[in-house]
């Protein structure tokens, strides 16, 4: 068992500068998956192009449908990446349109197609600079850090390095070319989640439902959502009810059970009544002992005393593999914070039992009026969420809260549980 | 008299052995689930079981079940469910087939030893022992076009008493009132329910049935 809070100084950075390389990578592996939504972008806008000449001559009309088909898939995909990143973007689309004239109209009209149409236009232009971009400065440092090794293997003028811009002919000059991959690669790691944000918002803006239309939807989330509460509630009865019928009531019961055979005892057998009252005292222990683990269940006591850092970092001093925690939210509803405390509980149960993990860190932020919960290991991944498991649960009590719940755990790892927890009214 | 307990609860179960076989009780067999106990029954041939309601696999009614199954094959078996609250459904399910032999009470009633064992000997003899939370659980859903309603305040109070299985003369004395008086009562219940004149133990049984069975409704 190791305590966070007296881990040395020097591990705590080293982890924190590991996490930092990791989030930039997993920021460049959506950056190169944009890059590649913007060139499915642009090839639509091209099609597009050539069905509005078409269209001219009247054979356009025919594929205007399935122009408009071929534009939300690449518009999902995008929506499929902004959920897989953390952004909740979802679109309930209506039939699509039937026929030349419908299709027409809907170009005209509708608001969602024409916000599908926007996205396209300005998505081709920023994800593929955007994406280009990060491409670049990753290859231009992977070139000029490995350059000493290869650079007197091709001929001569053929070392460049910035597409070609500057050769280099000198072992001085390679040296310098690795000097300035690394320095490419920590601009890669910095800039790599700005650039994600970046490429991001087109879809941001225009990929959610219109906001003026949006309220026939809003109100079936509400719906499925406050559903969903009342089941977890109602599970959560049946699971407290369980908890006390069959553990603490059956102890008292015991107790009961084994006092009137004590007072017999006292009539027929004295020698044995020392022996049952000792298991009168352990059917009692045992019953106080199950009722506390009922109420911790509830509601930890921890949390109500020492919030939500305090009760993170001694789940994190409990956990088999040793956790760092982060703590940066202050105060939020008591609920939203029993919510994230279970959901960290499951997220280190699971990183003990399943990812062969050495570290783990838990880290909360707030965004916004969004609380976020990050549990991240470095074990070998392929975690999966099933139906019943605990993760399940975890799932439905943030929904419970209009919360959302990601898990990405990649074969090889590292496996990351996000939990985003709206604390807004 | 010989007795299989079936207790999921371990160190209940423990307990129970303990306190029936301190009184002199011949415990045969003591099980945790509810095929383990039709295999006991089937084997030891007791004159009573004791069973508790909630059992594995799901912690709902298995100890029902179980029990009414192990009256179907054995119907001379006399039956005691435990239960941690009282369900009169429980109880209008193992009443259902009128031949008495039935106890049906909450777990913590074992503690009062002295009651509980008259409880357990009344059962094994052919009786009812219905617990009085049961009884008040169906005075507060009595509907007014049900027979029950037609009963006085007396009359009802006698046949709650009768419910749990008491005797005339055990009746006189909770109620402060002569045996005559007891006689009587009982007497227009049988009548106001429409039970026909018969052995007096059966109707006796049928009156609580039916008694049970209009909170049912």
């Amino acid at each position: 068992m190791s305590n966070p809070s007296v881990s040395t100084e020097h591990t705590s950075v080293l982890a924190e500068g590991w996490s930092v390389v990791r989030r930039a990578a997993i920021a460049l592996k959506w950056l190169v998956a944009g890059f590649g939504i913007a060139l499915l972008a642009i090839g639509v806008i091209a099609l597009a192009v050539v069905t509005a000449l078409l269209c001219v001559v009247g054979v356009g009309l025919l594929l205007l449908r399935a122009m408009l088909d071929l534009v939300r898939r690449v518009a999902e995909l995008e929506r499929r990446r902004l959920r897989a990143i953390g952004h909740p973007v979802r679109m309930p689309y209506a039939e699509p349109p039937r026929g030349a004239r419908a299709a027409w109209q809907a170009i005209a009209h509708d608001p969602t197609t024409r916000r599908d149409l926007s996205w396209l236009a300005t998505y081709a232009v920023v994800g593929f600079v955007v994406g280009a971009v990060a491409i670049q400065i990753v290859a231009n440092g992977v070139q000029a850090l490995t350059l000493p090794a290869w650079w007197h293997l091709v001929p001569r003028g053929e070392a460049t390095l910035v597409n070609g811009f500057v050769a280099v002919t000198t072992w001085p000059g390679a040296w310098v070319a690795m000097a300035m991959g690394v320095i490419w690669l920590v601009l890669a790691v910095a800039l790599s989640p700005v650039l994600l944000r970046a490429q991001t918002v087109t879809g941001r803006r225009w990929l959610p439902p219109d906001p003026a239309i949006d309220w026939s939807t809003r109100v079936a989330e509400l719906t499925a959502t406050r559903a969903a509460a009342l089941d977890a509630h109602a599970l959560e009865l049946r699971r407290i009810e369980r908890a006390l019928h069959d553990g603490a009531q059956n102890k008292l019961v015991t107790v009961a059970v084994l006092a009137g055979a004590a007072q017999r005892s006292l009539e027929n057998d004295p020698q044995r009544t020392a022996e049952i009252l000792e298991r009168v005292q352990t059917g009692a222990e045992s019953a106080l002992a199950e009722l506390r683990s009922v109420v911790r269940s509830i509601l930890p006591p921890v949390l109500e005393k020492s919030g939500l850092d305090g009760a993170l970092s001694a789940l994190a001093a409990q956990s088999p593999v040793p956790a760092t925690v982060r703590v940066t939210a202050g105060r939020v509803p008591v609920s939203v914070e029993a919510t994230a405390y279970f959901a960290v509980a499951e997220g280190l149960t699971n990183v003990a039992r399943h990812s062969g993990a050495t570290h783990a860190s838990v880290e909360v932020t707030m965004r916004g009026d969004v609380l976020q919960v990050r549990v991240e290991d470095d074990g070998h991944g392929g975690a999966r969420v099933r139906d019943g498991s605990g993760l399940a649960g975890i799932t439905r009590r943030a929904e419970a809260h209009d919360g959302t719940v990601t898990v990405s755990s990649p074969v090889g790892g590292p496996t990351i549980l996000e939990v985003r927890l709206p604390c807004g009214s | 008299m010989r007795v299989v307990i079936a207790e999921d609860d371990a160190l209940l179960r423990e307990g129970l052995v303990l306190l029936l076989q301190g009184e002199g009780l011949d415990v045969v067999a003591a099980v945790g689930g509810p095929e383990e106990l039709l295999l006991a029954v089937e084997e030891h041939r007791p004159d009573i079981a004791v069973v508790d309601v909630r059992m594995p696999p799901t912690h709902t009614d298995e100890g029902i079940r179980a029990a009414v199954a192990a009256r179907r094959a054995h119907p001379e078996l006399a039956v005691l469910v435990l239960s941690a609250y009282v369900e009169q459904s429980f109880a209008t399910e193992l009443l259902a087939d009128g031949a008495g032999r039935v106890g049906y009470l909450l777990k913590e009633r074992v503690g009062r030893v002295a009651t509980f064992l008259e409880a357990l000997q009344r059962v094994a003899a052919g009786g009812t022992a219905i617990d009085p939370e049961v009884v008040a659980q169906l005075f507060s859903r009595q509907r007014a076009n049900d027979r029950i309603a037609l009963l006085s305040p007396r009359e009802r109070e006698v046949l709650s008493v009768m419910a749990e299985g008491l005797g005339n003369a055990a009746i006189a004395k909770r109620l402060f009132i002569t045996d005559n008086a007891v006689h009587k009562h009982i007497r227009n219940v049988f009548a106001k329910l429409a039970l026909e004149p018969g052995d007096d133990s059966d109707r006796r049984v049928a009156a609580v049935l039916r008694f049970l069975e209009a909170a049912d409704r």
